[in-house]
């Protein structure tokens, strides 16, 4: 009974959405109360179901070894569930104000619901073929969210969308046909399942490795697969913000370091010598992602660019398969979803209150909106990792692994792309707050409360993990402690 | 080459085979066309039933006395070909009744030119 | 009380249930009877396959002689799982196609051709049960002749233009078929001297070294000879045309069934009768295999490039019978047994895909692709089918599409042709490429959606329910595909 709590998180959820599409709310005030039970209830379930000892898990269905749909909760899963659900929180009182300016919003809220279902479902996988199936999954849910609009363009970014997922789904499948014809097996052991076989075959392995890293890379905006990400910013910004900074990229992080960690095992991927392609595609990552996003005018667009140069961090961390590499990359995990979850925010709330979209337009917008325009600044901070922030402790300990593979190079990639992050993240600090000409009277234009206390809340908690990150890295080391 | 002329109802079959098959392929005309499966069809009966035959051996109809198994020719294949003669010439008739029904629709039973119409 | 050993005789029960009644029906004046009549014998058929499946799965497999002539002078059925399986999904199948039919076909065919219709539609599912049970290989070619006389009529009998021009042509390509196909039982009967074929099976062991030539001619005849009939890629031309001019009823019961049944006598003369061993020597699978594989990458290619719905659901059965040679040619018992268990998930996606396009083009009177934007809101529940199918035929996991497409990755892997994967997966994403652009612009758009009422043309749920109890079968199949593989590799045997 108590493994069968494991499946509420994941299906509660897909439940709740089509309530949610069934139900007609008499007015605005129940429509929220829903939602706000449906999720809150979510993250509240998380916690109690950690709560048991041991964690549980469970067989939904098995045939045989291959289509076995199983669910099972470990450390990395609990880490990324919480991160999801609570992020999940902010977003939806953020949403709940910002989608009042958009039409359609039962569809919207159905589907947002519908994918923290999925996330639960992506972090409680037990094995490579049910995270498989929410894989596909997410991209079948995230899909109406990022054409809501519907407009022409919408509907051009949703289909460059589908089609990079959907590539990048059959690189996923082509990887586990070539493993499972070794392996026979497909679920996730810490230290990988590989080191328990007697003999096999090392170059179908390496090929199976390859096209999953390319496969799952798609979705952590792999350059050069990452084109799709900016493409998906004509979104809403709260799905921008959830989806695209959160989400479904840090799923595609999430389900390489289940197939590198959990299948393969660092051991035998160290061994086997195919690092070098990997390791030149995540610096492209990082250099291209900063340089691109450098004279982006949108400032979403610019946050997305940014998007794919820090998850080029993370995945460093963990191609470079040591300690403190991982504990960096998982820490900037992390750090890099509330940072840029705070940004997006502050960019939906600049659009939402005044309608700019671009960086020539918010001149002087720090004198009307300061509250905003601080936490913006705080942010950017982090994300630059100057010292006492939280953003400066995960490249340290990025950097620290490098160093230990006796690699200076990945130091200097690290401290120059920390420079290109300050510039193009504070110009739009400067443009804010010392452009624009000096009116007499400025009138206050902050957000909305419902937009202004998740930004502010959020800014917090950036500073909190920044003053104070042992909590979390003592959690995390954990974690990492148990697969290396 | 020897063997092709002791053969030879084999090879007559074959070639006729090989005329019906060419008539159905390469002709326009859809009554013609039915003319190449026809020949198509009865090379084969032709082929089937040469099979069963044993040179110098009866049809197996007795008179009189029974002769033995030795003294008949199998009849096997004839019997199987008369069903085939029976499901040739069913779809020879649905054939033909089928170009004349296209006869009335398209005013030409030429396939080419049938072909030409698609647009409309 | 009816005795599980009489399940013998339910095959030939089944038959002549099917194949009696067919005649009854231009009798009967009233077409609700016919209607009636028709229905009726289909679903004491589907139980009576049922009751058979049960049968052999608990005894094994068994011989039914007709009239008790022993072979080799009678003919006779032989039912081992496989058979069994595969009557139970052409019984079940068409069962709930004519169930559909019941509400739609008035709109498509004069209604004093409605008893013709269903006597055509009995006939034909008759006929193709009689191939699959029968051991005869002469008796399997009368079926086959008579099941395509069938499935032309029920082609022709929409009486446009297209339609006689498609049947005309889908005619004269089968029966250059079936002439092939007879000149191959020719050959072979020279060499063994028996048309059953588990006679065959211990002749040809003896011949094979007499008459290497012969055996390899008489293959090749049979593959050409039911490829035609079986839309095996590059001798397809007929079946676009055929499938999409015919009514939508039709054109599901060409599609997953009537292909299939030809699908499923080429396995049985490669493996039954000729045997694995046998058959692995001859060049003869890899053509089949190469055939397959273009199939499977071409007819997507060509599908993407129809305007016509139809012709884009047509074009993809040439490509998913692509899958299933695919599976015959790489010449592994996993490999065939998926390529079975491909032609049960095909048959019932591809029935419901047809259906559900066939209401859309009933209640909106179009058939272009583009006039179907926005659909999704007009019709949700339609769409909402259609999709499930779509998800299927691109391999999403757990429907039957993904879970042929990976056993066939890994039986390529494992008969030692790795690179095949890469056609496998080229195709699926071609997949995508023709169907998920319906789906979205059915459901999303704001071009699209404008105008259009919500609910306004659907179908009552009543009319729709046949296409439902489809798709839930469609599920079932994906979740049992496990046994059903090792059903079918144990009737390989």
């Amino acid at each position: 009974m108590k493994h069968l709590l494991l499946l509420f998180p994941v299906f509660l959820p897909c439940i709740y959405a089509i309530l949610y599409g069934l139900i007609r709310f008499k007015g605005d005030t129940h429509r929220e109360v829903f939602i706000g039970t449906a999720i809150v209830g979510n993250l509240l379930l998380v916690i109690f179901m950690l709560q048991s000892n041991p964690l549980p898990s469970l067989h939904l269905f098995r045939l045989d070894q291959f289509v076995d749909v199983y669910f099972h909760v470990d450390k990395m899963g609990i880490l990324f569930s919480l991160l999801a659900s609570t992020l999940w929180i902010f977003t939806m009182f953020f949403s709940m104000e910002y989608m009042t300016h958009e039409k359609n919003t039962k569809r919207f809220f159905s589907f947002f619901i519908l994918n923290l279902g999925v996330i639960m479902g992506i972090a409680f996988s037990g094995n490579l073929f049910t995270m498989y199936i929410f894989y596909e999954l997410l991209t079948l849910a995230t899909y109406p969210l990022v054409i809501h609009a519907e407009t022409e363009d919408a509907l051009y970014s949703g289909k460059k969308y589908l089609i990079y997922s959907f590539f990048g789904a059959t690189f996923i499948l082509l990887g586990m046909i070539l493993l499972y014809s070794v392996t026979n097996d497909l679920s996730f052991a810490a230290n990988g399942i590989i080191g328990k076989l007697d003999n096999y075959n090392e170059t179908i392995l390496l090929a199976a490795y390859f096209v999953m890293f390319i496969g799952f890379g798609v979705k952590a905006a792999l350059v050069p697969f990452h084109s799709w990400l900016p493409s998906a910013m004509v979104a809403p910004t709260p799905v921008s913000a959830l989806l695209h900074a959160v989400a479904v990229v840090k799923s595609g992080i999430f389900a390489i370091i289940r197939v590198s960690y959990f299948i393969f095992g660092a051991d035998i991927l160290g061994g086997m010598k195919g690092h070098l392609w990997i390791n030149v595609m995540v610096i492209f990552t990082i250099v291209l992602g900063s340089l691109m996003a450098l004279h982006q005018e949108n400032l979403k667009k610019r946050l997305a660019y940014s998007t794919i140069s820090q998850l080029g961090y993370v995945l460093l961390g963990i191609v470079l398969l040591n300690k403190n590499a991982l504990i960096g990359g998982l820490f900037h995990l992390i750090n890099h979803a509330v940072i840029k979850i705070t940004l997006f925010f502050i960019v939906g709330a600049i659009y939402f209150t005044t309608g700019k979209k671009s960086i020539h337009e918010i001149k002087g917008i720090g004198r009307e909106m300061p509250i905003t325009m601080l936490c913006f600044s705080i942010a950017s901070i982090s994300l630059i990792g100057i010292p006492p922030t939280n953003g400066f402790a995960s490249k340290w300990f990025l950097a620290l692994g490098g160093i230990a593979e006796n690699k200076i190079f990945f130091v200097v990639i690290l401290l120059f792309s920390a420079f290109l992050t300050a510039g193009y993240l504070l110009p739009i600090v400067v443009t804010a707050f010392f452009q624009g000409e000096e009116r007499a009277l400025e009138e206050k234009k902050e957000p909305p409360l419902k937009i202004l206390i998740p930004i502010v809340t959020l800014t917090g908690v950036i500073v909190l993990l920044g003053l104070f990150p042992n909590i979390v890295l003592q959690f995390i080391r954990s974690i990492v402690g148990e697969i290396i | 080459m020897e063997r092709l002329f002791i053969n030879y109802f084999e090879t007559g079959a074959i070639i006729l085979f090989g005329v019906g098959f060419a008539t159905l392929l390469l002709h326009n005309n859809l009554i013609k066309k039915i003319i190449g499966m026809n020949i198509m069809d009865t090379a084969i009966f032709l082929f089937f039933i040469a099979k069963g035959y044993i040179p110098g051996r009866e049809a197996p109809i007795i008179q009189d006395v029974h002769k033995g198994a030795a003294g008949y020719i199998n009849p096997v294949p004839s019997a199987l070909m008369l069903t085939g003669i029976v499901v040739a010439v069913s779809i020879t008739a649905f054939a033909l009744a089928l170009t004349i029904k296209l006869h009335e629709k398209y005013g030409t039973i030429e396939l080419d030119q049938i072909m030409e119409m698609r647009g409309d | 009380m009816i005795s599980l050993a009489m399940a013998k005789s339910f095959p030939l029960l089944i038959l002549l249930i099917l194949l009696i009644s067919a005649f009854i029906m231009p009798l009967v004046k009233n077409n609700r009877v016919v209607k009636g009549i028709s229905l009726g014998t289909m679903m004491m058929a589907a139980v009576l396959s049922v009751i058979t499946m049960i049968y052999v799965v608990k005894n094994g497999s068994f011989v039914y002689r007709i009239g008790h002539w022993d072979a080799p002078w009678g003919i006779e059925f032989y039912i081992s799982p496989m058979e069994a399986a595969i009557g139970v999904l052409f019984t079940w199948v068409a069962g709930l196609i004519l169930w559909y039919s019941l509400y739609s076909l008035e709109k498509e065919i004069p209604s004093e051709k409605l008893p013709f219709y269903y006597l055509l539609v009995n006939v034909l599912i008759g006929a193709l049960l009689g191939i699959v049970y029968s051991n005869d290989i002469f008796n399997c070619f009368v079926f086959v002749e008579i099941s395509t006389l069938a499935s032309c009529g029920i082609v022709v009998i929409k009486d446009k233009k297209e339609n006689i021009k498609a049947a005309l042509k889908y005619l004269i390509l089968s029966c250059l078929g079936s002439g092939l196909f007879l000149m191959g039982i020719a050959f072979l009967y020279s060499i063994t001297g028996n048309l059953n074929m588990t006679f065959i099976y211990k002749e040809v062991a003896a011949a094979q070294y007499v008459y290497p030539n012969v055996i390899l001619i008489s293959v090749v005849l049979f593959t050409i000879g039911l490829g035609v009939k079986s839309a095996m890629f590059p001798l397809h031309t007929w079946l676009p045309d055929a499938h999409s001019s015919a009514p939508s009823v039709s054109s599901a019961l060409l599609s997953s069934l009537v292909l299939k049944g030809f699908v499923i006598l080429l396995i049985k003369i490669l493996f039954r009768a000729l045997g694995f061993t046998l058959v692995k020597e001859l060049p003869i699978l890899d053509l089949i295999l190469i055939l397959g594989s273009l199939g499977m990458i071409m007819g997507s290619v060509f599908a993407i490039l129809q305007k016509e719905i139809k012709r884009v659901i047509a074009y993809s059965s040439v490509a998913q019978v692509g899958y299933i040679f695919f599976g015959i040619g790489l010449a592994s018992e996993l490999g065939v047994a998926v390529a079975l268990y491909h032609v049960f998930g095909h048959a019932v996606t591809k029935a419901m895909l047809f259906l559900t396009v066939g209401a859309m083009i009933e209640t909106t009177g179009k058939k272009k692709i583009e006039d179907f934007k926005g659909i999704g809101k007009e019709m949700p529940i339609t769409l909402g089918l259609f999709t499930l199918g779509a998800l299927s035929m691109v391999g999403i996991p757990i429907l039957p599409g993904f879970v042929s497409k990976w056993n066939l990755a890994l039986a390529s892997i494992s008969a030692g042709k790795p690179i095949l994967v890469a056609i496998i997966l080229i195709s699926s994403i071609l997949n995508a490429l023709y169907y998920f652009p319906v789906v979205i612009h059915g459901f999303f758009g704001e071009e699209n959606l404008k105008d259009r009422v919500y609910k306004s043309k659907q179908k009552p749920v009543k009319e729709m329910l046949p296409v439902i109890c489809l798709s839930v079968a469609v599920l079932f199949v994906g979740l049992i595909s496990e046994p059903l593989i090792q059903l079918f590799s144990l009737g390989l045997k």
